[in-house]
């Protein structure tokens, strides 16, 4: 082991650690499914670093695995007895160009930390994560999905170009225009042909002042009519929404009484403005119909864009952050979304989201462009997330219940987002990406010709197997 | 406790019937199945190293109540909506709570005739009704 880190050591400037120096963070995620390591973690200082790496894993025969922030879920960001790189060592901000409204960052920067630095130039990425403490990196290989999809696309979306280093040892500069297969197989590629390096993501001015209408509704197919004229009227900048129990008491379920909900809609509106030109409100909601208004609340933007943190670090303190995260999120075809929510929300016990949330999240499918990023066919969609943080004594006995909930959002023809908990059977992988299978099969081939990279989840390459749940 | 009905007997329906129309998780869980379509089921159970020959349940069900219950010849009923159909040792797993109904459908594991959204859509109803078979006092052939 020490002559590998030695060796794997002078070929590189970043930090190289084995043995007892992996801290045990890095043998799993924030799943806390999957548990797995590393022979080698290295902290890369930059692309050379990466490029080496890849080299030495391919010598060696080593897989080599990327980690950002580790809040994926499934056999991601760990590594069994391979190197596992660690991106956030890689996390500076390069370059901002104002005019051409662009930054260049290392991929292990945080879109938090982006954030604070973009701030003082009243500038922002078009599309943010909920939970910003995630790296540029991880989520573009996923896609990037958030409140502002429903304009922007996903993060993806927003990229001008990337520097690449395949698995084949190449750092290739690559964008929409430029290398546009490798670009395309790199954005929501689940890190399987190549490692993002740099990246030039695009902005926007931002206003200083966000106004956030604190919508309820008691009916889905009321709310669905309401979030579909907010997207259609141009009106907002960022639309979140979310399924959200009222518990009424127990109930018997297979025998067992459990406590179950009356469910209602709360849906957020927000529009940024400036403080000189408030917005007008009854403007803005002429033609929403929700049950009540229950609260409208200005927020400087940047504060809006971490919204969420005072509740992610509830969770933190909490302690259900450390519990087994199995989150199932689908993108929905508008029509079957209200057939979804009647199906699973019902026998939903509330209790489950102690520490976890429901998503429903409107978008346009249209506003995409990755070809990756699989949805289902239609100009309307619906994010759709089931969110719990399960004890880990109670995760044989849900497990079942978030397997049918995944199968059923794919037989109401929904397509998984891949950040959460997935496990599909080959089969079910092909039928994912559909048409788009065999090109990724190919760039998988053509990039990481030995398979290296980031094996056990998507089993695109036949010689690695894929990993099975530890907890 | 109640004296075990062997499975397959007519007294066996007559106590699912009973058992259904006295359950109030059926009768919520279900109170919208069978309107405006045909909700009547009729479940196959497929001969299998346990079952000697294969036996056809239907239930006529609508609003939570159910109608009728009889085993039936043939693997087709014109008077059912759905038809849910396996193995019979998946039957005894789902009705021994060791796989979800819902998985089983939606594995394609159990196949199922009929429209599988409308089914899908009252996984509620389905549950609560595989809770009520569960739940008769049941003598199971013993496998051979």
């Amino acid at each position: 082991m020490t002559a590998l880190k030695n060796e794997l050591q002078g070929k590189v400037a970043g930090s190289v650690r084995a043995g007892a120096e992996v801290s045990p963070a890095e043998t799993t995620n924030f799943g806390h499914l999957f548990h797995s390591t590393p022979r080698l973690v290295l902290e890369p200082r930059g692309a050379d670093d990466v490029t080496a790496a890849i080299g030495f894993a391919r010598a060696k025969g080593l897989t080599l695995a990327t980690r950002g922030a580790g809040h994926s879920q499934s056999h991601v960001g760990i590594s069994d007895g391979g190197i596992l790189l660690s991106m956030v060592s890689m996390g500076r901000v390069l370059r901002v160009d104002p005019d051409a409204l662009t930054v260049d960052v290392e991929a292990g920067i945080t879109w938090g930390d982006l954030l604070r630095h973009l701030e003082p130039l009243g500038l922002a990425p078009p599309v943010l994560t909920n939970n910003l403490n995630v790296t540029v990196g991880g989520t573009l290989s996923i896609a990037g999905i958030g409140v502002a999809s429903f304009r922007h696309g996903t993060q993806g979306d927003q990229v001008v170009e990337i520097d690449v280093a395949t698995g084949s040892g190449d750092l290739v500069t690559c964008g929409p225009e430029r290398e546009p297969d490798l670009f395309w197989s790199v954005i929501a590629g689940l890190g399987q042909v190549g490692i993002v390096t740099r990246a030039r993501l695009r902005l926007r001015r931002v206003k200083p002042m966000t106004r956030t209408y604190y919508l309820l509704y008691d009916d889905v197919r009321r709310f669905m009519e309401d979030a579909r004229q907010a997207m259609d009227s141009n009106r907002w900048d960022h639309l979140e929404s979310w399924a959200s129990p009222s518990p009424q008491g127990t109930k018997p379920v297979n025998g067992r009484r459990q406590v179950f909900a009356r469910w209602f809609y709360p849906f957020h509106p927000t529009v940024e403005f400036d403080p000189q030109s408030p917005p007008d409100d009854r403007a803005l909601l002429d033609g929403l119909r929700p049950s009540e208004q229950l609260y409208v609340d200005d927020l400087p933007t940047y504060e809006f864009f971490a919204r969420l943190t005072p509740v992610f670090d509830l969770w933190k303190r909490g302690g259900t952050w450390e519990h087994v995260h199995a989150w199932t999120e689908s993108v929905m075809p508008w029509e079957t979304t209200p057939d979804l929510l009647d199906a699973i929300l019902p026998d939903l016990p509330p209790s489950i989201l102690v520490g976890g949330h429901i998503l429903l999240w409107p978008a346009k499918g249209t506003t995409s462009r990755s070809r990756l990023f699989m949805r289902p066919a239609g100009e309307d969609l619906m994010g759709f997330g089931v969110l719990p943080a399960i004890p880990p004594q109670f995760w044989a006995d849900a497990k079942p219940m978030v397997d049918v909930v995944s199968r059923l959002s794919i037989a109401m023809g929904g397509k998984r987002y891949l950040s959460g908990f997935v496990e599909f059977t080959d089969a079910e992988w092909r039928e994912h990406f559909g048409p788009m299978w065999e090109p990724f099969v190919q760039a998988k081939r053509r990039w990481d010709p030995d398979g290296i990279l980031n094996p056990g989840f998507v089993p695109l390459d036949a010689r690695r197997a894929v990993a099975q749940p530890t907890a | 406790m109640r004296d075990r009905i062997p499975f397959g007997d007519p007294s066996w329906c007559a106590a699912l019937q009973s058992e259904i129309n006295a359950s109030s998780e059926y009768r919520n869980a279900a109170a919208k199945w069978g309107v405006g379509f045909n909700g009547n089921l009729l479940f196959g159970f497929e001969a299998d190293a346990s079952l000697p020959a294969p036996l056809h349940l239907l239930l006529g069900l609508a609003e939570g109540r159910c109608t009728r219950a009889e085993f039936v010849p043939g693997s087709k009923h014109p008077e059912a909506g759905f038809t849910l159909r396996a193995p019979f040792a998946l039957w005894r797993e789902i009705l021994e709570r060791r796989t979800l109904a819902a998985t089983a459908i939606l594995t394609g594991k159990m196949k199922v005739e009929g429209d599988k959204l409308t089914l899908l859509k009252h996984a509620g109803a389905s549950r609560a009704l595989i809770h009520c078979v569960a739940s008769v006092p049941t003598e199971f052939p013993p496998a051979r």
